[in-house]
């Protein structure tokens, strides 16, 4: 159990390859809208606003990947050469009806909070 | 004067929970060898909420498995030997059946993906915190994560701290 990550929640468009977050074997947490998937390759590609982000789904179970679903993936990022990154997910799940913005706002207050705890 | 926060089920996030400060007990019971405390007030009920990312099940003995909020992963271990345990040997065996009952419930509940309401008590494994867990709840609602977040930051700063944090 010890070797378990936590996922690093991020959001789509913080991962450009000069963000400290966009690395190798980087486990994370990302949200967004299933705009494609692949029965064949078990690919989906999750979209927030303009970014978009490659899953790969070969791990997950009992999962029905409709376009247009919000989901929610944990898993281990995978950089490519040409720097195209693709998420190994280990864990996912359908969220249709998250508040993004709500999230998204509480996300920026969490990472204050850690930072302000982890200082004082 | 540091919050008492002993009979209470702190809400914590996974970061703040995995670096509550661990202090030998040694006039205390065997399963309470270690006191824990956050910024000087002890404690010894959590409750946390997150998803399932690993469970390690031995039917009859217990359920391993952790939650990943986001900040932290929390090791929780579910115990299910109550009808062979010695430890449950003086209590009535109906209550004991119950209570055996209610825990493989709550094992059946504890699937990976699954977003889950954990409480339970404070114990130390191999000098790492874990969760004995006593309740399981599995939350349906997409928002819950984000207002647990918000809950926790909430409560640490209204009333966990004893002194406000400074910037």
């Amino acid at each position: 159990m010890a070797g378990i990550q936590s996922g690093t929640p991020v959001t789509l468009a913080e991962l450009r390859p000069e963000s400290p977050l966009f690395k190798e074997g980087a486990s994370l947490r990302v949200t967004g809208k299933i705009q494609e998937y692949s029965v064949e390759t078990a690919i989906a590609t999750v979209v927030d606003g303009d970014s978009k982000l490659k899953i790969d789904t070969q791990h997950l179970r009992d999962l029905s990947f409709r376009t247009g679903s919000i989901f929610q993936f944990i898993g281990e990022l995978l950089i490519h050469p040409d720097n195209e990154a693709v998420l190994q997910a280990r864990v996912g799940r359908n969220v249709d009806g998250i508040d993004l913005n709500l999230y998204h706002q509480s996300l920026q207050l969490l990472r204050q909070f850690q930072a302000d705890h982890i200082r004082a | 004067m540091p919050p008492n926060l002993h009979n209470t089920h702190v809400k914590l996030l996974a970061f703040d929970l995995l670096s509550l400060t661990q202090t030998p007990n040694p006039h205390s019971s065997s399963s309470d060898t270690i006191s824990f405390s956050r910024r000087g007030s002890p404690l010894s009920r959590v409750e946390i909420l997150g998803t399932v990312t690993f469970r390690d099940s031995k039917p009859g003995k217990f359920l391993k498995f952790s939650i990943d909020d986001g900040t932290g992963c929390v090791p929780c271990i579910l115990w299910l030997n109550h009808l062979t345990s010695t430890y449950f040997s003086r209590r009535r065996p109906q209550d004991v059946r119950l209570i055996a009952h209610v825990a493989s419930d709550f094992a059946s509940l504890i699937k990976i993906g699954a977003v889950a309401r954990i409480r339970g008590r404070v114990t130390g494994y191999r000098g790492s915190v874990q969760i004995t867990v006593s309740d399981v709840l599995i939350e349906r609602d997409p928002n819950v994560e984000t207002l647990h977040w918000l809950d926790c930051m909430r409560l640490a700063g209204k009333c966990y701290d004893p002194l406000p944090h400074r910037k």
